[in-house]
């Protein structure tokens, strides 16, 4: 194709022209590649940390304004998030599905630890059922000391590593397995709760930053408990004639007693808490003696144990869409404001952050193409200029607008290719030669957004395609004000010599 | 556009009835040419000669279809050039006008071969639709197929066959000049039009220039029109036109005075009688 040699020649005949733009142009390819490769490498980590280890690929709530993170924070400032009214329709559901590969109910919760009646840390605490929590996150989570918690173990803790050495630190005493540990929290609508545990084990994370690291896990009575899902029975529990009589004349002073068969929990009577699934005792029995409920008086609709959340993991992370709507469509037909959100929703600030850093970075290319632009945009008006009688004499022997419009855009487009394809390379060696050494994260900040104190940057082939497109887009713009110059140049010129 | 509108029904390839051009210079106007009418025959060796400013750049544009006239009627092989729009002009530039330029005008990263080739390669799928066959490129499947034959035929005939591969930068005028004659009939034009071809040589090149030019004309019949201020040159011509002023001052053949020309050239007088007395005097 002539117009094609031509194009491809003149970027040989004006070196100089040729040399700027594709510098700039190569120079900008490579910022992008490298900067959104090792944008993408975070994020993927982040992914990877949380989806693998946390969150799964989506979490169901229960009804909430904002969304939810999994440390139970919303932007709506809920105290408590609440319960999943319906949480077996959605297993039942999502199990049935080829696409889902897992789900797992927890709760969470912040509570405070302490020894006896010494307060020796905080922090953020997961209730969970410890068999599906291992066989959820089977990757994630190993045992360092002490034994995985049974069933009929009561109220159990396992403590993360970095917790132990804090608490045993506050303590003065080393806290291991065999530790009792008192539990206790504020709850919405409860009061105080607490609870005493005992350490089960010790356990490590696989993938975690120092967040993440502190985060222990406990059996999910107790953190029903600290939560004060007791007093959430509203619309969750239909309390027969007897119970409801029962609450009518309930004496308040009946808690202190000794023999009243009234089991003093969290600061509320309650009948039985009908959100736990067993009878464990906490703190209180140590001081009152434990005693079960009369069948009789027992709920008549005995409900399903609340959860907060319902992770969910999917055989296609990357295409999360058909089960969320799926989920939506079953939230609508139970008639449930239950919110369902992915990932990013879910691991909250951290990954926000790294959101946010790509927003910025996106930003300052779109600043810096709007510059590059402009400069490629010059310079090819300059060279167009320079080449006046020549266009003009393609046009006098018979070329087309077409053609010169082809020929101006090819060049661009050749140049762009060149100078892209040689950014691809040089940000490919940096990449590489970074991926050798790593990249250690200078603070805390860094460390959330590489989801660990070191990043491996991996050459990502999405960023290399998007630096690809983002310099061809590049290109055609800058070449669109040229060859409208370029076809204003009348054949007469021609005849007008050099 | 097809060959039927290209080729005029008689022996005229150019008529020009009663042609003014204006061009705006600055607040005021400069007429280049003044109620200019001739006829050019099929074949012919044309000189349009003059001073500088006379208006023979002007008339070659017109013929040329670079440019359109104020007033008055161009025809170019049979079309009214003012009927037709930009793409239906490059078309019959393309495939009607051979161009030679002063500055001989060869596309620098061309080798001297592809600068031959290069109006063949030009032709678009209109061409081919059109079923236009002058040229010298046969529709094949998926790309025009060059005849490399006729190619190497003009390139050899103006003597430049050794430097197929050299860069028109790697040329001397005259050469360069020669490349433009054969780059100009490589489409098989009907018409050729060269605006001072040799005002860039030396004397001896120019001569040989104009010799290739005018074997070039008897060899395949196509009419050459060149412009030029050399009273030398203008002599090689078997048809003059000499300007003044944007008038016609002389339209005769080498074979005797056209009185049917000369009746016009005197009506033009009585139209603008002081410019033409003026023009005529200093002409003389």
């Amino acid at each position: 194709m002539i117009v094609a040699r031509i194009a491809f020649r003149n970027l040989f005949l004006h070196k100089a022209k040729t040399a700027l733009i594709g510098t700039i142009m190569c120079l900008g390819i490579m910022v992008l590649f490298v900067g959104n490769s090792l944008i993408d490498t975070a994020i993927g980590g982040l992914r990877r940390m949380f989806v693998q280890g946390y969150t799964g690929d989506l979490m169901i709530t229960g009804p909430t304004a904002f969304p939810v993170t999994i440390f139970g924070e919303t932007a709506g400032g809920e105290e408590t998030i609440p319960h999943i009214a319906k949480l077996p329709d959605y297993r039942k559901l999502l199990d049935s599905r080829a696409d889902v590969t897992g789900t797992m109910p927890m709760l969470t919760g912040s509570v405070e630890m302490g020894i006896g009646e010494t307060l020796i840390g905080q922090g953020s605490m997961f209730g969970v059922d410890i068999g599906e929590y291992r066989k959820f996150f089977s990757d994630n989570i190993s045992l360092v000391s002490g034994s995985w918690p049974e069933e009929g173990n009561g109220a159990w803790i396992l403590l993360s590593e970095q917790s132990v050495a804090m608490l045993s630190r506050s303590a003065g005493s080393q806290v291991g397995p065999g530790s009792k540990i008192t539990l206790s929290a504020l709850g919405e609508s409860a009061g105080t709760v607490i609870r005493e545990v005992e350490v089960k084990g010790v356990i490590r994370y696989g993938q975690s930053d120092s967040t993440l690291a502190r985060i222990s896990l406990c059996d999910s009575d107790t953190m029903r408990d600290l939560l004060g899902f007791a007093s959430l029975r509203d619309g969750a529990v239909v309390l027969s004639e007897e119970e409801a009589a029962f609450v009518e004349s309930f004496d308040p002073e009946a808690l202190f007693a000794t023999d009243t068969g009234i089991r003093v929990s969290d600061g509320n009577a309650s009948i039985a808490d009908p959100f736990r699934t067993d009878d464990t005792p906490g703190v209180d029995d140590a001081f009152a003696p434990s005693t079960t409920p009369e069948a009789g008086t027992v709920a008549a609709q005995q409900p399903d144990p609340a959860w907060q959340f319902l992770l969910v993991k999917l055989a296609d992370s990357a295409n999360p869409d058909k089960v969320m709507a799926a989920v939506r469509t079953e939230a609508d037909r139970l008639g449930q404001n239950d919110r369902v959100q992915d990932w990013v929703e879910s691991a909250g600030s951290t990954a926000r952050t790294a959101q946010t850093v790509r927003l910025v970075f996106d930003l300052l290319v779109s600043i810096v193409a709007v510059v590059v632009v402009i400069i490629t945009m010059n310079t090819l008006v300059v060279s167009v200029s320079e080449r006046i009688p020549e266009i003009g004499t393609l046009r006098a022997i018979g070329a087309r607008r077409a053609f010169v419009r082809r020929m101006i855009l090819l060049e661009t487009t050749f140049l762009a290719v060149i100078a892209g394809a040689l950014g691809l390379v040089l940000g490919g060696g940096i990449l590489l030669i970074l991926g050798r050494s790593g990249i250690t994260a200078p603070n805390l900040f860094f460390e959330a957004l590489f989801g660990g104190k070191v990043l491996i940057p991996q050459i990502s082939i999405g960023a290399a395609l998007r630096a690809f497109v983002w310099i061809l887009a590049m290109s055609l713009v800058s070449s669109l004000y040229p060859t409208a110059v370029a076809l204003r140049i009348k054949p007469v010129v021609a005849m007008q010599g050099d | 556009m097809d060959d039927s509108a290209m080729m005029d029904s008689g022996d005229i390839v150019i008529k020009l009835e009663n042609v003014c051009k204006t061009y705006p210079l600055g607040k005021t106007e400069v007429q280049a040419l003044r109620g200019v009418s001739f006829e050019i025959r099929r074949g012919d060796f044309i000189s349009i000669a003059g001073p500088s400013g006379s208006g023979k750049s002007t008339i070659l544009n017109l013929i040329g279809c670079i440019d359109t006239a104020t007033s008055g009627k161009v025809a170019v092989l049979g079309n009214d050039t003012a009927t037709l729009d930009d793409e239906r002009l490059t078309a019959l530039r393309h495939r009607g006008i051979g161009f030679i330029f002063q500055s001989f005008n060869l596309v620098p990263v061309l080798s001297i071969r592809e600068n031959v080739e290069l109006p063949l390669l030009l032709d678009g799928p209109e061409a081919k639709r059109e079923g236009w066959h002058g040229s010298g490129v046969h529709a094949g499947r998926g790309r025009s197929r060059i005849d490399s034959e006729w190619v190497d035929h003009l390139i050899e005939s103006v003597g430049l066959a050794d430097r197929l591969k050299h860069k028109p930068a790697e040329l001397s005028g005259g050469q360069r000049q020669r490349v433009a004659i054969a780059r100009a009939l490589v489409m098989r034009p009907p018409l050729v039009l060269a605006d001072e071809p040799t005002a860039n040589l030396d004397s001896a090149t120019g001569d040989s220039i104009l010799e290739l030019m005018r074997r070039m004309n008897r060899e395949s019949g196509t009419t050459f029109i060149f412009s030029t201020h050399d009273q030398g040159i203008v002599s090689l011509a078997d048809h003059i036109i000499r300007l003044k002023d944007g008038f016609v001052m002389e339209d005769s053949r080498k074979n005797g005075q056209d009185p049917d020309r000369t009746a016009q050239i005197a009506q033009i007088a009585q139209i603008a009688p002081q410019a033409f007395a003026a023009a005529v005097g200093e002409y003389k």
